[in-house]
C-alpha cells in the first residue's frame, strides 16, 4: 500500500507563512455583500415599526428622535428603530421587510466590545440639527 | 490459610464527557468498563435543551424561519430549507427553478463543510492533529464559498418562502466554482489519506461494526446507515428542490465500521462538489429567485405538512401544523442526530475505552441538533450476578433482550 | 377549526398517506408490518404528538418510512387527553424509543410496556417535578 505523501505538505507548511490570520491586528477580508452592521437612514424612515415587529431576535426598539434633530415630515411620531447589536443576529429581516428601503447595509463586523453597542449614533448621524 | 474467596465484579464507571467526548459539544457517555473493555454505555444528554419547538409555537411563521436556522450551526440551511418547504406546501407556493438550484448549491456546500469538519474531528480524536489542521484550513475555502453565496460564513439565513434571499451574480458563481474545484482536489487527497494512512486505518477499521438490520431497526440514518449498506437518501426518494434534475449518486458501503462511515462521508463530499459544479454551470434564468418579502402572504391556511431533507447527518424531518392563526400550532423537529445518538448505545459494547470517542465521532453527533435527553438506568440487581465480560461477549440470555443491554 | 384538521385524513402534504387506527390496534399493526415486510423493510422515522385541546384528544402520529422505496406513511391515532395511554412498540421496533420517550416527556402520553419511560429526561427537573408537560396547550 502506497502511503500518500505527507512530506511535501510538511515541508510546505514549514517554509510557508502561517495560515492563521492575526485578528484583530489584521482584518479578515469579507465580501462586500457580507451581512454586517446595518442601520436605518432616518431621512427615509417613517417610524412605522414594521422592522421592530418582524425582528426574530427582538433587537429593535422604537426610540424617540431627540428634539434637537430635524425629523422628516413623513415621520410624524418622531420614532426610529434603535438596533441593539448585542442582540442582533444579522439575518437582515428588517432590511428586507422595510417598505421604504430605509436600511443602510455595510460589511462591518468588528462589533465586539465592552460597551453597549447600538445603532443610535449611526442612525441619528443621518439627520441634521434643527437650526 | 485462605478459606474464602470473595469475588468482586471489577467494573469502573468512566464518564466520557460531558465537556469534550469527541466533538466540542456537551454529551455524557457513561461507560462501564471491565478492564479495558466497555461493557455498557449510557448516553446521557440534555445539556443543551432550549425548547425550540415550544418557542416556534409562540412566534409567527416567518420569525420561525430564523429561529429554526439557530437549531444547529453546521446544518442551518437544511433546517431552514425543510421548514420553508413545509410552509410552501401549506401555502401552495412554488419557487422558481433558479431559486431551487441556488438552494441546492447552498445545501451541498453545507454538506461538504460538514463532512470535512467531522472527518477533521475524527483525525483529531485518533491523535492526528496535523491532519485536523490541514482539513480545517481547506474547509475555510468552502466557508468562503458559502459567504459569497449567502452573505455569512455560517449563519446563512438564506431560505425564504418562495425562493432564496439573495441572488447570485455570474461572476460570483464563477468564484464559487473555482473554490469548489480547489476543494474537490483536496477532498480526493484526503480520501486517499483516510484510505491508506496506517494511523487512520488502524484506529478506525473494525471499530464499532454496525449490522444492516440493526441500522434499520434502530432508525440509524444518513452516512451511518449508508456505511452499513442501507440505501436511503431523501434527496433521491423525495426529489425536493432541484434534485429531480441534479440526481446525486448514493454512496453505500458494506463494511459497517467507523472507517466505512468516514469513507462514505468523503465520497459524499466529492459527489456534493460535483452537484455544486453542475448546478452552477446550468443555473436556470427564469426570473429572480428572490421573493419580495413585503408581499408574501401574511395568512396561512389551516393544514399540515411533513417534509424531509437529507441533511449531512441523515434524514431530517419537520412536521408543521397550521390552524389558520398567526403562529404555527405545532412544529415537530426530528433531527438525524436524535436517533443516531440516543438509539446507538449498543454500538460501543465490546470495544475498548480508546475506541469510544472514535465510535461517537463516527456517528457525527450534533448535540445542539438533538437537544434532547435520555438516561438509561442500570439494573443494579442483575449487575452483581453476571460477569461483565460475559455480557459484552454476547451472552445469549442478555443479547436476546434486544437492543439495550440494561 | 382543529376538529376538521384531525379528521382531514387522506394525505399529509406532500403525498404522505394517512392511515387512521384505533389506539388499541397500534401494536398489532406494527407486528403485521414486521411480519409482512421484515425487520429491514421499514423504520419508524418519528413519533409526533399533537395536543388538540378543543377536542380533548392528543393525536399521536407514527411516521413510518417503508424501505427500499422510502415512502413515508402516517399511522395516525388519538388518545383522550385526560387519560393518554398507548401500547409501546419499543420491543417490536427499537427505533421508536427516542420518539416514545420524547412524546411521553413533552405531552404526557404513557406508553405502556416501555421500561425506559421517565419524566425529566428532556425537560428540566424543576419543571418535571411540577408535573407540567411543556407542549400541552394551556
Amino acid at each position: 500500500m502506497a502511503r500518500p505523501r505527507l512530506l511535501p505538505a510538511v515541508v510546505r507548511s514549514l517554509l510557508g507563512r502561517p495560515s492563521t490570520v492575526q485578528y484583530p491586528y489584521v482584518k479578515t477580508e469579507v465580501e462586500a455583500a457580507y451581512r454586517g452592521r446595518h442601520y436605518a437612514d432616518l431621512k427615509k424612515c417613517t417610524g412605522c415599526s414594521l422592522c421592530a415587529i418582524e425582528c426574530p431576535a427582538d433587537a429593535i426598539a422604537m426610540t424617540q428622535i431627540p428634539a434637537h434633530l430635524e425629523a422628516p415630515k413623513s415621520n410624524p411620531r418622531r420614532v426610529y428603530p434603535k438596533i441593539d447589536y448585542g442582540r442582533c443576529v444579522f439575518c437582515y429581516r428588517c432590511v428586507t421587510v422595510c417598505p421604504f428601503d430605509a436600511y443602510v447595509t455595510t460589511n462591518f463586523y468588528g462589533m465586539a466590545g465592552p460597551r453597549e453597542n447600538t445603532s443610535e449614533q449611526l442612525s441619528l448621524g443621518t439627520l441634521e440639527r434643527v437650526v | 490459610m485462605v478459606d474464602k474467596v470473595v469475588e468482586l465484579p471489577v467494573t469502573i464507571e468512566i464518564p466520557v464527557g460531558p465537556q469534550h467526548p469527541a466533538l466540542h459539544e456537551p454529551v455524557l457517555l457513561k461507560a462501564y468498563v471491565d478492564g479495558e473493555t466497555v461493557v455498557k454505555v449510557e448516553v446521557n444528554t440534555g445539556y443543551n435543551h432550549r425548547g425550540i419547538e415550544k418557542l416556534c409555537e409562540q412566534n409567527t411563521f416567518y420569525k420561525d424561519i430564523f429561529i429554526i436556522g439557530r437549531v444547529c450551526g453546521i446544518c442551518n440551511t437544511v433546517h431552514t430549507d425543510v421548514y420553508v418547504r413545509a410552509l410552501e406546501q401549506i401555502l401552495g407556493l412554488e419557487p422558481n427553478r433558479r431559486a431551487k438550484y441556488l438552494r441546492v448549491v447552498a445545501m451541498e456546500l453545507e454538506r461538504i463543510h460538514s463532512h470535512m469538519l467531522i472527518n477533521a474531528v475524527m483525525a483529531e480524536v485518533v491523535g492526528f492533529d496535523t491532519l485536523f489542521m490541514s482539513i480545517m484550513l481547506d474547509r475555510e475555502k468552502v466557508m468562503k464559498a458559502k459567504e459569497i453565496l449567502t452573505g455569512a460564513r455560517v449563519m446563512a439565513d438564506y431560505m425564504m418562502v418562495g425562493g432564496v434571499r439573495r441572488d447570485l451574480s455570474d461572476a460570483d458563481a464563477g468564484r464559487i466554482a473555482k473554490l469548489v474545484e480547489q476543494v474537490r482536489e483536496r477532498l480526493t487527497y484526503y480520501k486517499r489519506v483516510f484510505e491508506e494512512d496506517t494511523t487512520i486505518t488502524k484506529r478506525l477499521m473494525g471499530v464499532g461494526v454496525l449490522k444492516r438490520v440493526d441500522a434499520v431497526r434502530h432508525t440509524l440514518l444518513g452516512p451511518v446507515a449508508r456505511g452499513s449498506g442501507v440505501r436511503i437518501d431523501a434527496r433521491v426518494s423525495d426529489r425536493y428542490d432541484a434534485y429531480d434534475e441534479l440526481q446525486p449518486e448514493v454512496v453505500v458501503r458494506g463494511e459497517g465500521d467507523s472507517w466505512a462511515r468516514m469513507m462514505v462521508r468523503w465520497d459524499e463530499a466529492l459527489v456534493s462538489a460535483e452537484i455544486v459544479l453542475s448546478a452552477l454551470s446550468k443555473l436556470p434564468r427564469d426570473g429572480s429567485p428572490v421573493p419580495d418579502e413585503r408581499k408574501l402572504p401574511r395568512k396561512f391556511p389551516p393544514g399540515e405538512a411533513y417534509t424531509r431533507v437529507e441533511a449531512p447527518r441523515g434524514e431530517l424531518t419537520y412536521y408543521v401544523m397550521s390552524d389558520g392563526k398567526a403562529n404555527p400550532y405545532r412544529v415537530k423537529i426530528r433531527t438525524p442526530s436524535f436517533t443516531n445518538i440516543v438509539n446507538s448505545a449498543f454500538l460501543y459494547e465490546g470495544y475498548t475505552i480508546a475506541d469510544l470517542p472514535v465510535i461517537l465521532a463516527s456517528l457525527d453527533p450534533c448535540i445542539s441538533c438533538m437537544e434532547r435527553a435520555v438516561i438509561t438506568d442500570l439494573r443494579t440487581g442483575e449487575r452483581r450476578t453476571v460477569p461483565f465480560t460475559q455480557l459484552s461477549r454476547g451472552d445469549k440470555a442478555w443479547r436476546g433482550r434486544g437492543f439495550y443491554l440494561l | 377549526m382543529t376538529a376538521t384538521l384531525a379528521q382531514a385524513g387522506g394525505f399529509v402534504k406532500p403525498n404522505r398517506r394517512v392511515f387512521t387506527l384505533e389506539p388499541s390496534r397500534v401494536r398489532s399493526v406494527f407486528l403485521d408490518l414486521v411480519r409482512e415486510r421484515g425487520q429491514e423493510g421499514f423504520y419508524v422515522s418519528t413519533i409526533v404528538g399533537v395536543d388538540l385541546k378543543e377536542e380533548g384528544l392528543i393525536r399521536v402520529d407514527y411516521f413510518v418510512v417503508l424501505l427500499p422505496e422510502e415512502e413515508t406513511v402516517v399511522l395516525r391515532t388519538a388518545v383522550p387527553r385526560d387519560n393518554p395511554v398507548l401500547d409501546s412498540i419499543v420491543d417490536i421496533v427499537p427505533g421508536a424509543l427516542s420518539g416514545e420517550l420524547e412524546t411521553h416527556d413533552l405531552l404526557g402520553v404513557l406508553f405502556q410496556g416501555n421500561p425506559y419511560l421517565r419524566r425529566g429526561f428532556f425537560v428540566p427537573s424543576d419543571v418535571a417535578e411540577k408535573g407540567v408537560y411543556p407542549l400541552r396547550r394551556g
